[in-house]
């Protein structure tokens, strides 16, 4: 036994270990993305078997404007969401790193908005929301009118865009936090001796320096942006008006609504490729190789 | 290294695929032959299947029935299709909606049950003829309803004896008028016109209101939306009027408006009577039930939406026959429909609830009950259309809800509504 153990190298181990992950990705990723592709350009409702349909379905969904409307929204969501995670974030990230005691508990209460069930929150802040709510009811008595949160386009998708951060700026925000930590103190020491502001600190050393931080961030809030589904789906509805309307309930109900699961691929397909694209535009306009000498 | 993790994906990908496929040609142990029944997901029904299957078992004229609520965490209709591609589907399913029925009859997965001996003889029986043909495709039945809720309007009685001496409201100028007086500015509201942001919801307002005005006629005929006329123009003027005069609200989300007074009428279906009654004992003592509202005189009986599900038999059972046997038994039985309406508080769908002796005691002791059974045989259901969800969609996007938020006048908002939905049923042809 120790002899055959002895034979395996350092290389098959490594192999066997990385396969539990292979097999996973194979299962999990690879063979439904596979079957995402075939039906893409396939004709198949359930349960006859696919026939190749060419370009058909990606001409079916390029002339929707339902969905158009949702990759519309995905931008509206996005320049609404950016700077309140980005901003937030980054206010967590400083501020944990200035906590003295209880840094722990803090940024545990900070991700259990990320663990909680995206359902039950969404219906929590759909009531406080609502025109008969409690902010409506308290903004009513103290100015004597109400904030149109569901009814008007771009304050229902403020008003998603704030649970969404609400439930992920303590996750971005600890990974900003422990790009902070890697900057040498060093650093700002000699530029306090310089006679450096604050914020030319902030811009000219802390931001260059957690660049990957910082771009992963934007990646994340990208993936959001087109993956957003349980907040829509139970806050607005869509609404008002489809103008929050998103790519990934259009999915959901082209496929299990309306039955049309090869419709739905196609619909996949693009906002996959779409999203990559971004991500890979962002990387190569945005990153860094940063080095400390 | 990359192709080779691509190489190994796609090989591994490949078993997968084999080890599954070749799964299916394994045969399973034999078993005695049973019904599988998947029934609604909800306790109230759940209680009423256990005494009637179990009934059922105890007779042994047929084959035993086996039920599970259906398993979802969603909508039923994601869980039977993922079952049906699956092919873990039951023989029967209850709580199937008719547009539902009608998409997975044109996908034929569904067995069509008015071809099945016994029939006409159930149809008779449950005296449902009238009721069953909304629910005919081409003059074939494939899901016989089991219930038929006819949304009418709950009424807070003591709002009304103060601001309405007592009437209840039946026309658009009740409304108007209690609505006046009741409504604060942005503090309270007459009645809750606007039912909720999903497509689904347009069933509890406009289409409702629409079967009121217009008697029943259908909104969608022939692929073509019918409802860009007269009547709708009644109802898309009441809505209007109701969001400009700041006598309802765009949403009640906060909580339910009649539990706290912010509305003093909203439309609900016969299920909320028990959860009103466990919920909220206090507001159900005051809450009358009046017909949905329309400009037809008093004393007409007023026709409305009914939120109906059926019971269907998959084309892939084994034992349709006695599937069949089954449903013909729970369906035509008297004292089961009176099990069920006492159990869940639904409308057996069958038009004789009130005539029918067996059902007496039961409506004597439930007056709320006893209006909505009264309202059964005007209670129509939904189009029988493929496209429901994107017909209901368009109604929302381009008539309810810009006059909820006012953005449009109501003709232009039921032109537009009638014009985009020609145009996507012309598509979809």
């Amino acid at each position: 036994m120790r002899a055959f153990i002895g034979k395996i190298s350092e290389t098959h181990i490594g192999a066997l270990l990385a396969l539990s992950y292979l097999l996973f990705s194979a299962i999990f990723w690879a063979y439904p993305f596979i079957w995402l592709i075939i039906l893409s350009f396939s004709d198949w409702r359930f349960f006859d078997a696919p026939i190749f349909s060419g370009l058909h379905n990606l001409v079916v969904v390029l002339s929707d404007p339902e969905f158009w409307g949702g990759l519309w929204n995905v931008a509206r969501f996005f320049s609404i969401y950016f700077p309140i995670a980005f901003v937030g974030s980054l206010g967590f990230a400083f501020g944990l790193k200035h906590v003295g005691r209880g840094k722990t508990i803090i940024a545990l209460c900070f991700l259990l908005a990320n663990i909680s069930s995206g359902v039950a929150f969404s219906l929590v802040f759909a009531k406080l929301f609502s025109s008969t709510g409690p902010i409506n009811n308290m903004v009513f008595s103290w100015f004597g009118f109400r904030i149109p949160w569901m009814s008007n386009p771009t304050l229902a998708m403020l008003a998603i865009a704030l649970v969404v951060a609400w439930k992920f700026i303590g996750y971005y925000g600890l990974i900003l936090y422990s790009g902070l930590q890697t900057i040498p103190k060093e650093l700002y020491d000699a530029a306090r001796l310089d006679n450096t502001p604050p914020i030319v600190r902030l811009v000219r050393i802390t931001l260059p320096l957690i660049n990957a931080q910082l771009i992963m961030v934007l990646v994340f809030t990208i993936l959001v942006s087109f993956g957003i589904f349980t907040e829509p789906y139970l806050i607005t509805g869509g609404g008002p008006l489809g103008r929050t309307n998103t790519p990934m309930m259009i999915i959901y109900e082209t496929a299990f609504r309306r039955l049309q699961p090869s419709h739905a691929a196609m619909m996949s397909v693009i906002v996959a490729a779409v999203s990559y694209l971004l991500i890979r535009i962002t990387r190569k306009l945005l990153e860094k190789d940063v080095k400390l000498a | 290294m990359i192709l080779r993790a691509i190489q190994f994906l796609w090989i591994a990908g490949s078993m997968v695929l084999l080890t599954s496929c070749s799964g299916s040609h394994n045969q399973s142990p034999p078993q005695a032959q049973i019904i599988k029944l998947w029934v609604g997901p909800n306790e109230a029904e759940e209680s009423f299947w256990k005494v009637a299957v179990a009934q059922w078992n105890a007779r042994g004229q047929g084959l035993q029935v086996s039920f599970t609520t259906i398993p979802t965490s969603g909508n039923s209709e994601e869980t039977v299709l993922s079952a049906l591609v699956a092919q873990t589907e039951p023989d029967v399913s209850t709580n199937i909606f008719s547009g539902f029925a009608l998409q997975l009859a044109d996908l034929k997965q569904l067995e069509p049950l008015s071809s099945m001996p016994g029939y006409s003889d159930l149809i008779e029986r449950r005296h449902m003829a009238k009721l069953i043909e909304s629910w005919q495709i081409n003059g074939t039945v494939y899901a016989i309803p089991f219930y038929s809720n006819p949304a009418l309007i709950w009424w807070r009685a003591d709002i009304l004896a103060k601001y309405a001496n007592h009437k209840v409201p039946r026309s658009y100028e009740d409304v108007y008028e209690l609505s006046r007086r009741y409504a604060a500015a942005e503090h309270r509201y007459g009645f809750q016109v606007f039912a909720g942001r999903s497509w689904e919801d347009r069933w509890f307002d406009f289409i409702a209101f629409y079967y009121a005005a217009s008697n029943g006629r259908a909104y969608i005929e022939k692929d073509k939306a019918t409802y860009d006329n007269a009547d709708g123009l009644k109802v898309a003027a009441f809505i209007d009027r109701m969001y400009e005069q700041g006598w309802t609200a765009a949403d009640f989300d906060a909580g339910d408006p009649l539990v706290s007074g912010m509305a003093a009428g909203a439309v609900h279906g016969p299920w909320d009577l028990g959860t009103f009654q466990r919920l909220y004992p206090e507001t159900m003592k005051n809450i009358v039930v009046g017909p949905i509202i329309s400009d037809a005189k008093p004393e007409a009986h007023t026709a409305t939406f009914s939120d109906s599900k059926g019971i269907v038999i998959f084309r892939s059972s084994k034992v349709k026959r006695e599937a069949f046997s089954f449903i013909s038994w729970v369906l035509g039985d008297e004292h089961l429909n009176l099990l069920w309406l006492q159990k869940t508080g639904m409308m057996p769908a069958r038009d004789d609830l009130l005539r029918n002796p067996v059902f007496a005691d039961f409506f004597d002791t439930h007056p709320a009950a006893k209006v909505y059974a009264s309202y059964v045989d005007v209670a129509f259901p939904p189009a029988l259309n493929e496209n429901t969800i994107d017909i209901q969609k368009v109604m929302t996007q381009e008539l309810v809800g810009p006059l909820v938020f006012r953005t449009k006048a109501p003709q232009a908002a039921l032109d537009d509504a009638a014009s985009q939905t020609n145009r996507l049923l012309r598509i979809r042809q």
